[in-house]
């Protein structure tokens, strides 16, 4: 079996945003303040420490999750996605085009949250991925209407209340209803 | 014509990019990190702090506490004269620090640090018959606390009831944070501020250093409603105090939990409301009395009352204000502080009103309107409270507004309330520079911020508009104390002061290049409006505005949704549509979280808020908030600025919280007098 | 703090049984939330990441699912809805979105907290716990002895919970939940209910209410011995009600932030009654599967 270090800190070697990263940090850190304070990629934020917030949220081989909640340490080879990863290249992500032109935030703190939680929300509806409102359980594909992008954005709290435009900004990068 | 176009927020791109830099996220080498040690009780006095286990920590830098922290200059604000003296005024104050390598190191020694205290009892708990209330010598921001006009007559209809607040934490999204920088004798603190320059002003007075040597940074700002407004929260003061005894750049964020106690929230209020009428609806007398509390580390005294000062017309009005000083964690601004809390009483009783007269409730409020300021005797500015009312009847079908308690669809019961809104419209002295960059484009600072409002757009878009220029052409410098001053984003003046500012520099500009006959490079104009602003003519300034909630109660249950809320505001003019609307709707969620799940509970044995984080403080998630939507009327106010605006942040809260309470006793045909109206309260009186 | 990182469950069982404090950490989910806030500091932590068979389900020969203890609420959500319906449906009001992409029935087994939401369906569709330690081997605990007090459970210091073994469904399930948001909700309460057609009986199983998850016993009965089985006749609404105060009277809640305990009561009662009265219906439609 591979011990740990019996020492407070371990190497961790993952991707992030396609790079390779590879730093030596304290196994109490969590992946969100490796992000932070360590690889210098703020983007992600910090609104709780506790995921109830979702300011945090990134993805993790494909998944979204709350980096707060994450031990960095247990993310060896993670291939991890921020808010800084999205866009391809100088093109922003549909969903970063489409939360500017609806304004879908104010302050923009729960912003990088919220957009890599939609991201999440896009690809889990296409999986067929049921919500706890997803009135049909067996369909291929979930039709993402307001009330299901209201239930499945829930894990992200924008204080300022900007939800109308963050549901509005979804529904057009989804391509106006249906993602399969 | 830039004014009121629908612009993207200028920072919107960097916004979701991620590079927006928020306080505490500039990069600075050799940063440091610092956690505060808050006290266990919630009375009494420090006896010893013990660190040694702390500082044997390997990592850990240094500790703080009293007797073993810098000095400050001005120790009379006790909130701020962090780690100045032993006494403990609440639970959670700061009284200790740790500063470490990483925040790991120091949160883990944080734990180490042995405080023991001298515990007096302590007393948390406001209650309507408090032994202590007292009058305080005034009330925010700068009223008299007791009024009383005319005499009261016998009335044919009355209502005489008493409605409970709980307190209220604003919880913005972006915990405070501050990276204190100290090079030589300047300290440079990247804060997450409302206001750059009037924290630097503040800080340099506790730190007895020139406003010069001190400079304020804050970029972007997650969220603040009124939580990192000036005077500043003692994290930022403890920051610097960190900072300056390391001899390193530290940085301190306070954690979500900590800004329960240690970042201001609203007080919780009792609020008995009075009004006599004549059968036709025809308020004769209204009294407004408010119970609040105070902390004893420094009072603030909610001017709750003073929306019955000016809101409708009667013959005889009285409003007083009585504080309890307890031993609580200091309470401050919170969106719309006085008129919130002020409205969501008055508005419930105007609806008591409205049933106990048999008359509308849309009509009532119409029937009351005053012709002059009721309290300064002043003409209003403007004031269109009447066509917000009928258009949002219009708009929302208010005529099928059911009787109490009669309409039932499936197992809910469903109905529909009203409320006015209101808020001061005022603006206060600016300073801003115009000026021709090297590429021929312009340039507009002032220490203005934006908390999330939209003003850096705004401003961008008054700047382009008195230039006479395309907004892609200007470039508006904002959120540091360095730049001309700029008073802090609060009460709904910073767009009215900033942009009034910004609006005299442009014009100034402009004439100076047709003087100049081209837009020569360096040319430049600066503006102060203090001046003119002083100059004002009396008027009364409000915004005002109608809300509007359908809301559905399960009967079994006694769960509360709220489908529909329409707000119709009448604020000025309006410099951007859609950011406009923006700041509107995010009031009005924040008044359904006021009405239905918000409640921060008082721990009574331990003196602090039970509910301390986000998974028990319940703000409105994207499932709770269905159809709410704002209109507006066009409404420049040619009283109220040279750009006719009113101020947008903080009426959309106002009287949201009365609207879908009215809406549950029109559903259920109950009165609820306490907020949150909670399925617990709601149960107990359904058929 | 150390951090231990076994490959396989047999080393995980032994650095368990080397260090009994050892907190293990799957999803992180509920571990993280102690950390971050230092309200415990274990001496070590033991990811089980890299114990790739925590993250299966398979079938069993005894026509039981067993379902590892580190598959995430998300793929029972996925993979075994259709096959785990009430469970599924308690999934989906789990934390939030992100929370479900990583937290596990093992998590919340291991925290043992009344407010989990996985307690109610397992407790209703008479689901098994699979334990091990190095020392004494596997035992299997019923879901109903598993839970033995606030945030308290059956499992030793030096075991780990491996799987919970459970019966597809044979009937309709059913799972409500109450609180004051309309998502992001810990449970104020909830309720969860299994129809076993085969010998005509019920599961039930609430949530924070008591200090413990717990079965309504006397509901169970009294409903399954006034169910129309057989005849499939619609359900009495005296009998829904019935069923919904007895549901309520095995439960002993408290006041807390989230709400009082006569409101508990009531609520309980409301989600029993609604919940037998949503899986009969499905029930005579003949379906298995239903959802709220």
């Amino acid at each position: 079996m591979e011990r740990g270090e019996t020492a407070v800190r371990a190497e961790i070697a993952l991707r992030v945003n396609g790079e390779e990263r590879r730093v030596v940090a304290d196994t109490r850190t969590s992946l969100l303040d490796l992000l932070r304070e360590r690889l210098g990629l703020t983007g992600s934020k910090k609104g709780c420490d506790h995921g109830q917030c979702g300011a945090c949220t990134v993805l993790v081989d494909g998944r979204r999750v709350n980096a707060c909640l994450a031990l960095a340490v247990a993310h060896q080879g993670a291939d991890v996605v921020t808010v800084e990863g999205l866009a391809d290249g100088d093109e922003p992500h549909p969903l970063q085009r489409a939360f500017v032109e609806n304004d879908a935030f104010q302050c923009g703190y729960c912003t990088p949250g919220q957009l890599c939680s939609a991201v999440g929300v896009l690809a889990e509806a296409a999986r067929g991925w049921p919500s706890h409102v997803t009135a049909d359980l067996a369909a291929d594909g979930v039709e993402l209407d307001e009330a299901e992008i209201r239930e499945r954005m829930s894990g992200n709290i924008c204080r300022c209340g900007a939800y109308p435009g963050i549901v509005a900004a979804i529904r057009e990068a989804a391509g106006g209803g249906t993602a399969r | 014509m830039e004014l009121g176009a629908p612009l993207d927020r200028v920072e919107g791109w960097d916004k979701v990019a991620g590079r927006a830099r928020y306080s505490g996220e500039q990069r600075v080498a050799g940063v440091c990190h610092a956690v505060a040690v808050q006290a266990e009780i919630a009375h009494g006095e420090v006896l010893a702090v013990d660190a040694t286990a702390a500082r044997a920590v390997p990592g850990v830098i240094d500790v703080l506490a009293y007797g073993d922290a810098p000095a400050l200059a001005d120790t009379s604000d006790f909130e701020l004269a962090v780690l100045q003296s032993p006494r403990v005024a609440y639970r959670g104050q700061i009284v200790a620090a740790v500063v470490a390598e990483t925040l790991e190191i120091a949160r883990h020694a944080q734990r180490l640090v042995r405080v023991t205290y001298d515990e007096l009892g302590h007393d948390v708990e406001l209650t309507p018959d408090h032994p202590g209330l007292y009058r305080p010598e005034k009330i925010s921001p700068d009223d008299p606390p007791d009024t009383g006009e005319g005499e009261e007559t016998p009335a044919e209809v009355s209502v005489d009831v008493t409605y409970e607040t709980p307190a209220f934490h604003n919880n913005p999204m972006e915990p405070h944070a501050t990276l204190a920088v100290w090079e030589g004798d300047h300290l440079t603190l990247y804060d997450s501020t409302q206001g750059a320059a009037a924290q630097r002003d503040a800080l340099a007075a506790l730190l007895g250093m020139p406003a010069e040597r001190v400079r304020v940074v804050a970029h972007h700002v997650g969220g603040g409603f009124g939580s990192k407004g000036v005077p500043p929260r003692p994290n930022s003061v403890l920051a610097a105090l960190c900072a300056r005894r390391v001899g390193r750049p530290v940085k301190l964020a306070v954690t979500r939990q900590q800004m329960f106690s240690i970042t201001g929230y609203r007080t919780p209020t009792f609020q008995r409301m009075r009004i006599g009428a004549s059968k036709d609806g025809r308020i004769a007398d209204i009294e407004h009395h408010v119970i609040e509390q105070t902390s004893t580390a420094r009072e603030f005294a909610e001017q709750s009352g003073v929306v019955t000062r000016m809101m409708y017309a009667a013959r005889a009005r009285r409003t007083t204000h009585r504080l309890a000083r307890l031993d609580v964690p200091v309470n401050s601004w919170m969106r719309a502080p006085g008129e919130c809390p002020g409205m969501y009483a008055l508005e419930s009783a105007m609806d008591e009103l409205a049933e106990a007269c048999g008359i509308d409730p849309v009509e009532l409020r119409i029937r009351n309107e005053p012709e002059r300021d009721p309290d300064s005797g002043n003409p209003f500015s403007s004031r269109r409270l009447v066509e917000c009312l009928r258009l949002g009847a219009e708009r929302f079908g208010w005529s099928s507004r059911p009787e109490p308690g009669t309409r039932r669809e499936g197992r809910h019961l469903v109905g529909m309330g009203v409320a006015a809104a209101t808020y001061p419209a005022a603006a206060r002295p600016a300073q801003a520079l115009a000026r021709v960059a090297d590429d021929g484009s312009f340039t507009v600072s002032i220490a203005a911020a934006d908390i999330g409002t939209g003003a850096r757009t705004a401003l961008t878009q008054i700047a382009a508009d008195a230039l006479g220029v395309p907004v892609a052409r200007v470039r508006v410098e904002i959120g540091d104390s360095a730049l001309p001053y700029g008073p802090l984003a609060g009460g709904s003046m910073g767009n009215a002061s900033w942009g009034w500012a910004v609006l005299r520099a442009c014009e100034g500009l402009r004439d100076g290049i047709a003087r100049y006959g081209g837009a020569e490079p360096g040319l430049e104009c600066r503006a102060d409006t203090s001046g003119e602003i002083k100059n004002q003519e009396a008027y009364a300034r409000h915004s005002f505005g109608a809300q509007f909630a359908e809301v559905r109660v399960d009967v079994d249950s006694g769960e509360i949704r709220v489908p529909r809320m329409l707000g119709v505001f009448a604020a000025g003019r309006v410099m951007n549509a859609r950011l406009a609307r923006s700041q509107f709707v995010g009031g009005m969620v924040m008044g359904l979280g006021m009405a239905l799940t918000e409640e921060s509970r008082m721990d009574r044995e331990f003196g602090d808020y039970l509910n301390h984080d986000l998974a028990q403080y319940h703000v409105p998630v994207n499932a709770d908030v269905l159809g709410i939507d704002a209109i507006w009327l066009d409404d420049p106010d040619p009283h109220a600025n040279p750009l006719g605006g009113k101020g947008i942040g903080e009426i959309g809260i106002v009287g949201a919280a009365a609207a879908i309470g009215n809406a549950v006793h029109n559903a259920t045909g109950h009165r609820f007098r306490r907020l949150p109206i909670s399925p617990p309260s709601v149960i107990p009186h359904l058929p | 703090m150390e951090f231990l990182r076994p490959t396989s469950w047999g080393e995980a069982l032994a650095a368990k049984a080397d260090a009994p404090g050892a907190v293990p950490i799957a999803g992180g989910t509920d571990v993280m939330v102690e950390l971050n806030f230092d309200k415990h500091r274990p001496e070590a932590l033991l990811d089980l990441n890299r114990v790739g068979e925590l993250a299966t389900w398979s079938e069993e020969e005894d026509g039981r699912l067993r379902v590892g203890a580190a598959v995430p609420y998300a793929r029972i959500i996925g993979e075994l809805g259709g096959r785990l319906p009430g469970l599924a449906m308690a999934a989906r009001t789990v934390g939030s979105p992100q929370i479900r992409n990583r937290g596990t029935v093992g998590g919340n087994l291991g925290a043992a907290s009344p407010a989990g939401d996985s307690h109610p369906p397992l407790l209703a569709a008479d689901a098994e716990i699979e334990v091990e330690s190095a020392a004494r081997g596997t035992r299997m605990i019923p879901a109903g002895e598993f839970y033995t007090g606030v945030k308290r459970s059956a499992l030793a210091p030096d075991e780990l919970i491996r799987a919970f073994h459970v019966r597809p469904a044979e009937g309709p399930q059913q799972f409500s939940k109450i609180g004051t948001r309309n998502a992001m909700v810990i449970a104020v309460c909830s309720f969860g209910l299994a129809l076993h057609p085969s010998d005509q009986r019920i599961g039930t199983g609430i949530g924070s209410a008591a200090p413990t998850p717990r079965r309504a016993f006397e509901a169970e009965e009294y409903a399954a011995g006034e169910l129309d089985w057989a005849g499939r006749s619609p359900l009495d609404e005296r009998v829904a009600r019935r069923f919904g105060e007895l549901a309520a009277r095995a439960a002993a809640p408290i006041d807390d932030v989230r709400g009082t305990a006569e409101y508990r009561l009531h609520a309980l009662s409301v989600m029993a009654r609604r919940t037998l009265t949503w899986a009969w219906k499905d029930y005579l439609n003949g379906g298995a599967t239903a959802c709220a």
